[in-house]
């Protein structure tokens, strides 16, 4: 399946990844390949991507789900031991106008 | 040309359980901010999810109140979008295989609003913009939600308010969630679009995001009908888009259009297991309903024979028909009970809250000794009204404030006795009266009242004054 420079872009945008022109004619060719590739893995499987869960095929049981008992959570000044804190909450830089 | 409003709504409700969906934070509401919090609802790398077993059998229980079929073997799907409410940059939902499917809500009319599907997600946390930063509080995060999907059949904003009123008591009633739309524990995506009346085509639609109160459903509703009406009249076309809906103007505006509509490249969430639900689970859930509220309010009307107005306004807290109905089951007559309830009980009750929690310090069942003597005609209405006040205010039982002799009532000499007493002591009244003033006899009945400590037989009261005046 061929793979337009334009569908690139979307793809692009999406992952936050900034292409140019050129960039995006190499990668066509490259994500060619790589679709090949996932349709051979495919054929040999058997089927569409939707049937990913068959291969491990693997169930659990409702009895087996998670009780619901509270447990202690972590620490905040854990939970935070990564960021530069403001009051408690993880700041980002201004995500809406 | 006439248009006619087509609306489905997406409906998202937390689920009441104690703990999160995938881990085992506590799901209560406020809290410091990130103090409900570990490495799995905070998308730590490594950090491995497991199913909480409660959010799966409430979902059930809510499709099942809803009249849908379960999907016995689900599974739960990534959607995978960037935004820093979710700190795994995807949300654990479920795409092609929901737990639900195919239900529907019946409004009083009788009109049904299907149900497309109900799945189970993680909530997102919760964002405070100020100043320069975007602050987040992942508390919320990994909370279980079910989002409820309507099909486009409701088709006017008072339809609308039944169907998300209807929805909220049914979740109450099965006792899934608390349903409180000012606490964001139900919000609501409205979609509408417009049509020529008779028209099967549908029109392009609009999305109004995240709706946390009935009132401004409503009008929010109404402002894109008459937004989208005249777009169309002018021969424009509506254009695909995601709305939001300002509380202060109560106009709606563009959030994005199609153009930029996210691609969420859902896949199976390689994380959890496909989940595998016993027949015999969802046949106990399901025999472990109870009645469901339009059910319930039918029963009132047509079985029991009450007074509609009056089941309509107990029917919408459950506690208190549990207490209505002990009372009944104890021998009470219903419609002295329910009389009792909307007068008296309720009038102590200020809030929403303390109708839904309906503590009132009595049971069902003590009532009930009460409302059997007013029954059999030993004590009087305003007797009944008063000693049930008492015995909220203290909790203790009937025979505390009723004796043998009370019950006997008071005879008619002496009950004109006091009428005359009444009338002496209230010549305003009485003039009024006189003038035309229907109301003023009320001042007398007070005087009876307190003369008598609510014992006088008003009825027979009126009779005895009206004679005399």
């Amino acid at each position: 399946m061929a793979i337009t420079e334009k569908e690139i872009k979307t793809l692009a945008r999406l992952a936050r990844l900034d292409f140019d022109d050129e960039r995006c004619r190499e990668f066509s060719g490259e994500f060619g390949e790589i679709i090949a590739f996932a349709d051979r893995i495919n054929a040999q499987v058997g089927g569409a991507t939707s049937d990913i869960r068959e291969v491990g095929g693997r169930e659990i049981a409702y009895g087996d789900l998670r009780d619901d008992e509270v447990k202690e959570s972590l620490l905040n000044e854990k939970v935070l031991s990564n960021v530069q804190s403001e009051g408690g909450f993880f700041p980002v830089r201004r995500v809406v106008k | 040309m006439k248009y006619e409003l087509v609306s489905g709504f997406e409906t998202h409700v937390e689920l009441a359980t104690a703990t999160k969906i995938f881990c085992g934070c506590t799901t209560a509401f406020g809290g410091e901010p990130n103090t409900h919090c570990c490495p799995v609802c905070t998308g730590q790398p490594g950090a491995l999810p497991v199913l909480n077993k409660k959010a799966v059998e409430f979902a059930i229980r809510a499709g099942l109140a809803t009249h849908c079929e379960i999907n016995t073997v689900t599974h739960l799907d990534r959607k995978n979008y960037c935004y820093p409410d979710l700190p795994k940059a995807y949300q654990i939902s479920q795409f092609d295989k929901p737990l639900c499917e195919h239900g529907y809500v019946e409004l009083e009319s009788g009109k049904k609003i299907r149900i497309l599907r109900i799945h189970i997600e993680e909530d997102a946390g919760k964002l405070v913009h100020e100043r320069g930063f975007t602050l987040i509080d992942y508390n919320r995060g990994g909370v279980p939600l079910i989002e409820i999907v309507s099909e486009p059949d409701i088709s006017s904003p008072e339809e609308a308010r039944e169907y998300v009123e209807k929805l909220q008591l049914i979740m109450r009633y099965i006792g899934v969630s608390d349903c409180k739309m000012q606490e964001g524990s139900m919000r609501c995506d409205v979609n509408i679009s417009l049509r020529p009346e008779g028209s099967e085509k549908l029109g392009t639609r609009t999305e109004i995001k995240n709706m946390n109160s009935i009132a401004h459903i409503e009008k929010a509703m109404r402002y894109e009908y008459g937004r989208q009406a005249e777009i169309l009249s002018g021969g424009g076309k509506v254009e695909q888009a995601t709305m939001r809906f300002d509380e202060t103007t109560g106009e709606t505006s563009v959030m994005r259009t199609k153009e930029d509509a996210q691609d969420y490249r859902y896949f199976p969430e390689p994380d959890i297991l496909t989940v595998n639900i016993p027949q015999s689970e969802v046949d106990r859930i399901k025999n472990s309903l109870p009645e469901l509220p339009l059910e319930k309010l039918r029963r009132y009307i047509d079985v029991l024979h009450l007074n509609a107005q009056n089941a309509r306004l107990i029917y919408k807290y459950k506690a208190a028909c549990d207490w209505f109905e002990e009372a009944v089951a104890a021998g009470a007559s219903p419609k002295n009970t329910l009389n009792l309830i909307v007068g008296t009980v309720f009038s102590r009750l200020d809030t929403e809250e303390d109708k839904e929690k309906f503590d009132v310090g009595i049971s069902g069942a003590q009532a009930a000794e009460l409302i059997k003597l007013l029954d059999g005609g030993k004590i009087n209405a305003t007797l009944a009204q008063m000693t049930l006040a008492k015995m909220l205010e203290t909790g203790d039982g009937v025979e505390k404030f009723i004796s043998a002799e009370d019950m006997r009532g008071m005879d008619d000499g002496e009950l004109t006795r006091l009428c005359k007493e009444a009338i002496a002591a209230n010549p305003q009244a009485v003039a009024d009266y006189k003038a035309g003033k229907e109301k003023a006899i009320f001042a007398l009945y007070g005087y009876l009242k307190r003369a008598t400590q609510g014992k006088a037989d008003v009825q027979k009261a009126t009779e005895i004054i009206k004679s005399l005046i």
